[in-house]
Order: structure tokens, then C-alpha cells, then sequence
């Protein structure tokens, strides 16, 4: 793509976002919305092949789809409240039908088939995209209606995404797939929390997007979309396989890596407010994310399967070079000793 | 009937989006989208909006929609679906219509309507002049706030316009 077009459409993805984080007034959050859809269309289609174009109509029409059910408990509010300005939404009906909206907009369950689909269909710099920054508009229109959710729906959603996330990661070979189930598990545990502490909602969000961001640039750095090629980055860069062990673990969300922090604090919420069967559920059904993640860790960085010679060199083009790896792989690691800051958050 | 303008073109408005979203060919779809949009038109009209009922006219049909025939005409195979040639659409088409009409009765017969919103019959239809609109028509006043207070809406959706032609080109490109 010629690169000013490139650049120009890439901005306007930005300020899609920018502008629905921004505004004050229903309408311009709807078209924040639409601009960023309409202009990540051409770079989810960067390559013209067949798979790429099915995986942007999918995106295309789940998104349009969520978009109008927003327009339309855009207008029930206006209907009730007769004001367009985004206090809390002053009618069940139209935060109901907002909640839905959104939680297709972010791929939470029950409309989170298109999220493992949409991203295998296309490269993994534009998977990166559309798992990090695509997520962070409708979280913090979340983050803004939240006084006014109805809390049995939300956390149905969550539960079931969690549960969703874990077992249909399960049987995946496919890197990309195992990027999109693992989304949709974070994504049920941000809402999980978002009635009672919107705060841990964001705490989640920014540490969830670190840790994804690092694992993309790594499966980037080795040129691997599929488990068996990434067991083969012990041939070429053997210290990428340490740290691929160390950013899945702490996706995993094991205790001295920052993963954990944001899982313990959501516990810790939840049983402040007294449900104790739901941190249960979550938590046992957080190991099944666990479990594919450790595969993947026990087939690239503990063991080296046998093979023969010709198979074992690993056949790329130049390395790329990324720059922002190695802070990011510092900050999704050992983040975890500096808990005792969130006391300074609202 | 005068008094009940709005509920008719309301209905015939509907009916026509159920034309063109059952999905026959889409010049049958353009023609239906001529008659929503001039019904549309006559909606705001109503509403004294006569400026905004001339803009739907001149730019979206006379415009949009003649573009649009134009390149479908271009585009468009030896012989197009209508809603009565294929069973599908006539059957979604028939079922669309059906729920229309059994809204449009229970609106007719019962004393108030509660759906999402309540309004209490068709008497909510009728257009009541509250007269309080002072010298000045309302609807160009909100055009002129358009390019004062909502400056920022310009840019935003002139730049959303800006950036689909580019997005459309880059799509349609190929390799």
C-alpha cells in the first residue's frame, strides 16, 4: 500500500478511537465508532488473498451489526431522557441493548464467534492491532455506563467468556487462534469487576495489552503463526524461547509475574462484595487458559522434539526488528512487586 | 386523514425498507429506496422541516441514487431477481409486510401502545403546532448551528467522508 494512503488510514484509525474516548455527546461517540471500522477494513485487508477479504466482511458485519443496536439504545435514551449527553443510560430497555452492543464490539459470549474467525484470517501485525487497540473503545464506553448496567446480564457475559475462552483455546495449533480465544477469557475477566471497581477494569485492560502486545511482537520477531513453528525458534534465537515461557506464564497468571496482579485484585474485589462462588468458577476456569499456554511453553522453550537435521533449521527471511520488545517483555513480567501503588488510583 | 399524514407515510415508509431488505435484485432495491426517500422527505416536511425534505430530494435521490442505478445498471445480470420470481424474497417480503400490518392494527384499535415507549394511540401522530418556535423556523437554525456550534462534526464527518473514498479505492484495488 502506498504509504501516505497507508499512514493517513492508519491515523484515522487512531482518531476514531480518540474521538469516541473523548466526546461528551452520544452521536459523535456512534461516528468515533464508524470511522475507526471503516478505516481498519484495508489494513486487516493488507494481503489481497481470498482469506483475508472473508475475515474483513466478518469483522465488518459484526461490528456494523453491534454499531446499530448502539445507534439504536442511543435513541431509546434520547426517547427517555431527552438529552444526548453520556451520564448513565436512564432506561433498562436501552442499557440492555447497549451492553449487548458492546459486548459484541469486544467479542465477549454470546458474540464471540467472529473473534478466533476474524483473526486467523489475517497477518499477525493486524491481528496485533485488532486485539489491543480495537478493545479499547468499547471498554471505556463501558467504563462510562457502568452505574447503569444490569449487573445478572454482564456477568453472565463474563462468566460464560471465561469459560469459552479457556475450553475453546483448547484445541488449537494455530497461534493466531490461540491469541483470539485467550482475548476473549481477558476480556470476561475485565468485566467481570466492572460494576463493583471500574478501576480494575482498566488496571486489567492495561496489563492484559502489554502482555498480548509482547506475545505478538515475539511470534513476529520468529516468523511463526502455528505451535510447530514456534518450536523452532530454539534453532534461531534461543533466548527468545525463555521469554516466550515467561510472557505465556504470565498470561497465565501465575504469582511473581505481573499477570497475576490484576486476576488477584479482581478476586479481591468480588469477595469484598460477597459473591464467593463466582471468583471460584473464574479462577478454576482461568486454568484451562493455563493449560494451552503451557503446552505452548513445553513444546517451544522445555523440550526439543526429535527430528531430523534437514528439519531443524528454521527457514525465514531477515530477522525484523522490533523495537519495543525488550521493555515491553520487562513490563509484562515483573510488574507484580508494585501492587502496593494502586492505593494512589481512585 | 390530514391530521393522521404522518403515521401513513410513516407505515408506507417501513414497507418499503421491508422492499429492498428482503433482498431482491438491486435495482428493484434502488427503485424501492426512490420511494423511502421521497416518502422520508415528506415526513420532514411535516415537521416543518422544508429545507432538510428539498436536501433528501436534490442530493440523495437526485445524486446518490442516480449514481448508484447507474453503476448497478452497469453491473446487473441477464435477469434480476424481483421479490415474486424467487420464494425466499416473496416469503420474507409477505412476512415483513404481515408484521407491519399487525402493528399497524393493534396501533389502530387499542388506547395506548406500549412497546419500548408508550403512546397512547394514533393521536400521538398528529402534529400539534406548540407555536412557541418564535421568528425564526427551527430547522434552519439548526443548519446554521451546524456550521457554527458543531464545527467539529463538520470536520469529523468531512474527514470520515475523505478517508472512506480512500478506504474504498484501497479495498477495490486488488493487488
Amino acid at each position: 500500500m502506498n504509504p501516505l494512503i497507508f499512514t493517513t488510514i492508519l491515523m484515522t484509525v487512531l482518531l476514531g478511537t480518540m474521538i469516541v474516548m473523548m466526546s461528551s455527546h452520544w452521536l459523535m461517540i456512534w461516528i468515533g465508532f464508524e470511522m475507526n471500522l471503516l478505516a481498519i477494513i484495508p489494513i486487516l485487508m493488507k494481503k489481497y488473498n481470498p482469506r483475508t477479504m472473508e475475515a474483513s466482511t466478518k469483522y465488518f458485519l459484526t461490528q456494523a451489526t453491534a454499531s446499530m443496536l448502539l445507534m439504536m439504545a442511543i435513541i431509546i435514551n434520547l426517547m427517555h431522557s431527552g438529552q444526548w449527553t453520556i451520564t448513565k443510560v436512564f432506561n433498562p430497555t436501552a442499557s440492555i441493548i447497549m451492553t449487548s452492543a458492546l459486548a459484541m464490539k469486544l467479542g465477549l459470549t454470546p458474540f464471540h464467534f467472529w473473534v478466533p474467525e476474524v483473526t486467523q484470517g489475517i497477518s499477525l501485525t493486524s491481528g496485533l492491532i485488532l486485539l489491543t487497540w480495537q478493545k479499547l473503545a468499547p471498554m471505556s464506553i463501558l467504563y462510562q455506563i457502568s452505574p447503569s448496567i444490569n449487573l445478572n446480564i454482564l456477568l453472565t457475559m463474563a462468566v460464560l467468556s471465561i469459560l469459552v475462552g479457556g475450553w475453546g483455546g483448547l484445541n488449537q495449533t494455530q497461534l493466531r487462534k490461540i491469541m483470539a480465544y485467550s482475548s476473549i477469557a481477558h476480556m470476561g475477566w475485565m468485566t467481570a469487576v466492572l460494576v463493583y471497581n471500574p478501576t480494575l477494569t482498566m488496571l486489567n485492560m492495561l496489563i492484559y495489552i502489554m502482555m498480548t502486545l509482547t506475545m505478538f511482537m515475539l511470534f513476529i520477531h520468529s516468523s511463526s503463526t502455528t505451535m510447530l513453528s514456534l518450536s523452532h525458534t530454539w534453532n534461531k534465537t534461543p533466548l527468545t524461547t525463555t521469554l516466550i515461557l515467561i510472557t505465556l506464564l504470565s498470561m497465565g497468571g501465575l504469582p511473581p509475574l505481573s499477570g497475576f496482579m490484576p486476576k488477584w485484585m479482581i478476586i479481591q474485589e468480588l469477595t469484598k462484595n460477597s459473591s464467593i462462588i463466582l471468583p471460584t468458577l473464574m479462577a478454576i476456569m482461568a486454568l484451562l487458559n493455563l493449560y494451552f499456554y503451557m503446552r505452548l511453553t513445553y513444546s517451544t522453550s522445555l523440550t526439543m522434539f526429535p527430528s531430523t537435521n534437514n528439519m531443524k533449521m528454521k527457514w525465514q527471511f531477515e530477522t525484523k526488528r522490533i523495537t519495543l520488545l525488550p521493555p515491553l517483555i520487562v513490563m509484562s513480567s515483573l510488574l507484580l512487586p508494585l501492587t502496593p501503588m494502586l492505593s494512589i488510583l481512585d | 386523514m390530514m391530521t393522521y399524514i404522518v403515521f401513513i407515510l410513516s407505515v408506507i415508509f417501513v414497507v418499503s425498507f421491508v422492499g429492498f431488505s428482503s433482498k431482491p435484485s438491486p435495482i428493484y432495491g434502488g427503485l424501492v429506496l426512490i420511494v423511502s426517500g421521497g416518502v422520508g422527505c415528506g415526513i420532514i416536511m411535516n415537521f416543518g422541516g422544508s429545507f432538510l425534505g428539498l436536501m433528501v430530494f436534490l442530493i440523495y435521490l437526485g445524486g446518490m441514487l442516480v449514481v448508484f442505478g447507474y453503476t448497478t445498471a452497469m453491473a446487473t445480470e441477464q435477469y434480476p431477481e424481483v421479490w415474486v420470481s424467487n420464494t425466499t424474497v416473496m416469503g420474507v417480503f409477505l412476512l415483513g409486510l404481515l408484521m407491519e400490518v399487525m402493528l399497524v392494527l393493534y396501533v389502530l384499535k387499542s388506547e395506548e401502545v406500549g412497546v419500548v415507549f408508550k403512546f397512547s394511540g394514533v393521536g400521538d401522530w398528529a402534529i400539534y403546532d406548540t407555536g412557541d418556535s418564535g421568528v425564526f423556523s427551527e430547522e434552519i437554525m439548526g443548519v446554521a448551528a451546524l456550521y457554527s456550534y458543531g464545527a467539529w462534526v463538520v470536520i469529523v464527518t468531512g474527514w470520515s467522508l475523505l478517508v472512506g473514498v480512500l478506504v474504498v479505492l484501497e479495498v477495490t484495488r486488488g493487488d
